[in-house]
């Protein structure tokens, strides 16, 4: 039987109106309890009864009714407030009944009964969180949720509120203080980045879990463990969490958003030259629809905000497509992609990318001679990329190679056959290297004898440097098997060992290769070079090792994640400024770099120095986890998933004791009124 | 009620009336000598005025010195002095019953002293009750050593006729033509309306003081509750429920009635008076109807 209309509490939020039988806890068969229901129907008509049959008159003799009637009649003009107010009594009695009714309905809504005393709110503000399918937003609705949550804790219950997005936020730690909780969680402001649960998990059990953070059994935890319920308020879209234990943290997961939300957002743009055509710039965006229905879309382009060109795609559900566009090539500029219609999540609607004046790596070549590389360092091609200057190995002893190498000046120094010099101990650049024939004199670098003609059994295609490198005809003389240092990758195994590997330094890398191309006395080391894989090699050596960036291939920035600036000139300071229009100095790194980390809002960011524009970049989404808003039910953190909740814990909050109280109340005034009726 | 009734007149009260005389706005033929200026032309030693001699006139009346000068017979007249003629009409319906004292007892009260004043001027009292039958006439009163007599005759008249006010005094008037004061002491309570009744009074040209006697109940109900009214005249049932919106609304009326009582009279020439039983009749003839002008 639907009996919700029957709720008198059912505007309340999260409310629910169950057993409406009078007596819920007796056990219940239908006839029972319409008898009680008959039994309690039938007290208010006899309530009437007994109010009418209460009216015998005391009879009492007068001069005359002569005034009396008039005076009634008088009153009568009046009526319907007398007959109100003379009815009064009925009506205090039929409220105090309904109100005794209610009561013995037992209303009850469900509230929320936290297990500990202890709360700790995580609510996501990640991009995905501000999506609208949820009106306002889902974080808005997330933060109802939680102040809901805040009013329902008893005094002495603790909360502290952690917000999350790639990184985790404490806005407030434990405190008893629901002003404070309040104001708090109004302060908490949406955020373009991504989702990452693990470390807001990590901050919260810290205090829950105090013995994790002991590294043996003897340690004493730290302190004692305050077991704490942990309510997540996230659409659920992150990784599962792994390696985590949920110990004394109870956790409810509570999804946020529309079951079915759909979204249509832009997973990819970007602008390239086209090989056969330097003149034109091809502009390619990937739209991906993340709905459960098919979505027409129009795609329009602008060049400096103006539009430049549109495109309409029909896109099934959980698919995408891309959009191409044609331009005429131009030095610098920003191309923005926007998608209409609106959707729920706004920020995946926009993509930028910035086209910049190639910037080019600076690259020394240090060889005594060698012709292959010599050649595949300045094809066309490579010279686009990188500027590259060639030494002799007798410039590594000169003042201004250390002056040079101390600073930075260079993206990649090539190490042909030779090794930095310097005193007491060889110094290493202030930049990214590669040796061929040699290896770095740098602590963990060693190389076996040379052993005669290694077989190459392995390459490691995904690496940037060998892409598209294929080395399965390639021959090798003799090659020296390198014993890499911990952390680095090999590239080319051998049946020998590794020929070649690269390892991180400081803030560079170094890329060693354990065979020559060219011999010291002008042997051929290698068929490589007559191979088409070795330009192609050079190419990526330059691109990857020397950061040289492809004419329009603008740094692929996320929101919140720090990006690395280069200047073509020493300058000492950048200044950029964000798309809202926030100006931020960055001071020279190390090896004349910048980090920039004030990514946090999508857009376009334009890079001044010294008061010139050298510079923009775009920062985009591009997250499928962001863009896909539809909320995920469930998630896994440790071991169990954790199931979505639609209304945390539920709990009874009786309300007929309230009722009773008023009903009292209604019972008190009736008596006063009754005994004071006359002066009324 | 009381089972104790007052005695009507106390000795003090006597003592006081002695001195005080009804007075009377209209000048009104009398029936015998008395104290009081009269219409007619009589013997007395007030001159009144001169007319021509006709034949057969009492030739002692002439004015000689008239005749010496003008050479015709005057005939001079003077004013004929006579009793005044005193009518208290009381209202002895049910409803005077209540009260305490009651108001019939209060009526009584007052027509004994108006009446023992009308005695002691020589004036001929007669006191009626409005249930009288028509035929019947009320004793005449004359003279100071009526007053037990007046008092007998007030205490023989028993409250319970239920007879109209307007019927009641339309009978007295057809008893009495003669002219003169007439009190009518009454609740006014009357169903059928008082106006008939005064208009009867109005008729008779008489010098009417309309005395109206209410109850502190009746002022002031003190009642509470559910109640059922019965009319002690009629049974007529009201049923209130009394509140204090009610009272007021009761005493507003009240008032209302009260002062259209006062207005009707006062636009006919007729001088009214309200009474309330809880004042002492002493005051209410040596000040109030000292004030309105009835006695002197």
């Amino acid at each position: 039987v639907d009996i919700d209309w029957l709720n008198p509490l059912r505007s309340l939020p999260k409310s629910v109106f169950d057993i409406p039988t009078p007596w819920g806890s007796f056990p219940i068969t239908v006839s029972w309890g319409m008898v009680a229901w008959a039994a309690i129907a039938a007290i208010p008509p006899l309530i009437v009864l007994l109010y009418f049959l209460k009216l015998k008159r005391q009879p009492l003799e007068v001069p005359s009714t002569f005034l009396w009637h008039k005076s009634i009649e008088d009153l009568h003009v009046n009526s319907i407030w007398q007959r109100l107010r003379q009815s009064l009594l009925l009506f205090l009695q039929l409220l105090l009944i309904a109100l005794v009714i209610l009561a013995l309905l037992g209303p009850a809504w469900k509230g929320t009964r936290f297990t500990r005393d202890r709360l700790i709110f995580v609510i996501d503000n990640s991009a995905s969180m501000s999506a609208t399918d949820v009106q306002p937003t889902r974080l808005d609705e997330a933060r109802r949720q939680v102040g809901l949550l805040i009013d329902a804790m008893q005094s002495g219950d603790k909360a502290m509120i952690i917000t999350f997005s790639d990184k985790a936020r404490v806005e407030q730690s434990f405190t008893d203080n629901r002003k404070l909780l309040r104001e708090r969680l109004a302060a908490i402001q949406p955020t373009q980045r991504q989702t990452q649960l693990g470390e807001a998990l990590k901050v919260a059990s810290g205090l829950a879990n105090p013995g994790q953070t002991a590294f043996t059994d003897s340690d004493a935890p730290v302190a004692d463990a305050l077991p704490a319920q942990l309510f997540l308020f996230s659409d659920g879209r992150f990784e599962d969490v792994k390696n985590f234990f949920w110990g004394n943290l109870d956790p409810v997961y509570v999804p946020i958003g529309q079951p079915l939300a759909g979204n249509v957002g832009i997973a990819a743009f970007s602008a390239r030259q086209e090989e056969e055509r330097p003149d034109k710039l091809q502009v390619f965006g990937r739209i991906e629809n993340y709905g459960q229905a098919e979505a027409t879309i129009m795609a329009e382009l602008y060049l400096n905000d103006a539009l430049a060109d549109a495109s309409e795609v029909t896109i099934k559900p959980a698919e995408s497509a891309g959009v191409t566009f044609e331009l005429d090539d131009f030095e610098r500029g920003v191309l923005k992609l926007k998608i209409t219609p609106d959707d729920a999540l706004a920020i995946d609607n926009q993509a930028w990318t910035a086209v910049n004046r190639p910037r080019r790596a600076k690259v020394l070549c240090v060889t005594a001679g060698d012709e292959p590389l010599q050649y595949a360092l300045t094809t066309g091609r490579a010279a686009e990329i990188a500027d590259v200057t060639f030494q002799p190995p007798s410039f590594l002893a000169t003042p201004d190679y250390q002056k040079q190498a101390e600073s930075g000046a260079f993206d990649l120094i090539i190490f042909d056959r030779c090794q930095p010099g310097g005193t007491p101990r060889p110094k290493m650049p202030h930049s990214n290297t590669l040796f061929i024939g040699a290896v770095p004199p740098e602590a963990g670098w060693a190389a076996d004898p040379k052993a005669a003609v290694p077989q190459i059994i392995d390459t490691d295609r995904a690496h940037p440097l060998m892409q598209l490198v294929e080395l399965g005809n390639v021959l090798i003389a003799d090659g020296t098997p390198l014993n890499p240092p911990q952390g680095a990758t090999v590239l080319i195994d051998s049946n020998l060992g590794p020929l070649f590997a690269i390892a991180p330094r400081e803030a560079h890398e170094d890329a060693v290769m354990g065979f020559e191309l060219i011999g010291d006395d002008g042997s051929v080391g290698t068929n490589w070079h007559v191979r088409l894989s070795f330009p192609l090699f050079v190419l990526n050596v330059l691109q990857y090792l020397g950061r040289g960036q492809d004419a329009l291939a603008s740094a692929a920035a996320r929101p919140g994640r720090p990006v690395t600036l280069k200047t073509e000139t020493p300058v000492a300071e950048l200044t950029i400024t964000g798309p809202e229009g926030q100006s931020t100095v960055v001071k020279r790194g190390k090896s004349d770099t910048f980090h920039f980390s004030g990514t946090d809002r999508v857009g376009v960011y334009d890079v001044k120095a010294g008061g010139q524009s050298v510079e923009q970049f775009a920062v985009n989404l591009f997250d499928p986890a962001e863009s896909q808003i539809e909320p995920r039910t469930e998630f896994k953190a440790g071991a169990a998933p954790v199931e979505g909740q639609s209304g945390y814990e539920p709990s009874r909050n009786e309300g007929w004791k309230w009722l009773v109280v008023l009903a009292l109340a209604v019972l008190l005034f009736e008596w006063y009124i009754y005994n004071r009726r006359v002066y009324l | 009620m009381s089972t104790v009734t007052p005695p009507l007149l106390g000795p003090e009260l006597l003592a006081q009336l002695e001195r005080l005389e009804l007075v009377s706005r209209k000048v009104f033929r009398g029936r015998m000598k008395g104290e009081r200026k009269s219409k007619r032309k009589g013997q007395s030693v007030e001159f009144a005025d001169f007319r021509n001699y006709v034949a057969g006139d009492d030739l002692r009346f002439i004015d000689w010195n008239t005749y010496a000068r003008l050479d015709r017979l005057f005939l001079k007249m003077f004013l004929e002095e006579e009793d005044l003629h005193f009518y208290a009409l009381i209202d002895a319906s049910p409803s005077m019953e209540f009260g305490e004292p009651t108001k019939l007892h209060y009526a009584k009260q007052l027509a004994a002293a108006l009446g023992f004043i009308g005695l002691c001027r020589a004036d001929r009292v007669r006191i009626e009750s409005i249930g009288q039958p028509a035929a019947q006439r009320a004793p005449v009163l004359r003279g100071r050593g009526s007053l037990w007599r007046m008092i007998d005759h007030l205490n023989s008249i028993e409250p319970g006729e239920h007879v109209s006010l307007a019927q009641g005094v339309k009978n007295f008037c057809l008893r009495n033509s003669g002219k003169g004061i007439v009190v009518l002491i009454s609740d006014l309570m009357d169903k059928q309306g008082y106006q008939d009744a005064l208009r009867y009074l109005l008729a008779q040209q008489m010098d009417a003081y309309i005395i109206q006697v209410l109850s502190q109940e009746e002022l002031d109900p003190p009642i509470k509750g559910d109640l059922r009214l019965v009319d002690c005249e009629d049974d007529d049932v009201a049923e209130i429920t009394v509140s204090a919106p009610l009272i007021a609304r009761y005493k507003k009326t009240l008032s209302a009635f009260i002062d259209g009582a006062r207005e009707y009279c006062g636009r006919r020439g007729m001088t009214y008076l309200l009474a309330n039983n809880q004042l002492p009749v002493e005051q209410l003839v040596g000040s109030y109807l000292r004030q309105r002008g009835l006695v002197r």
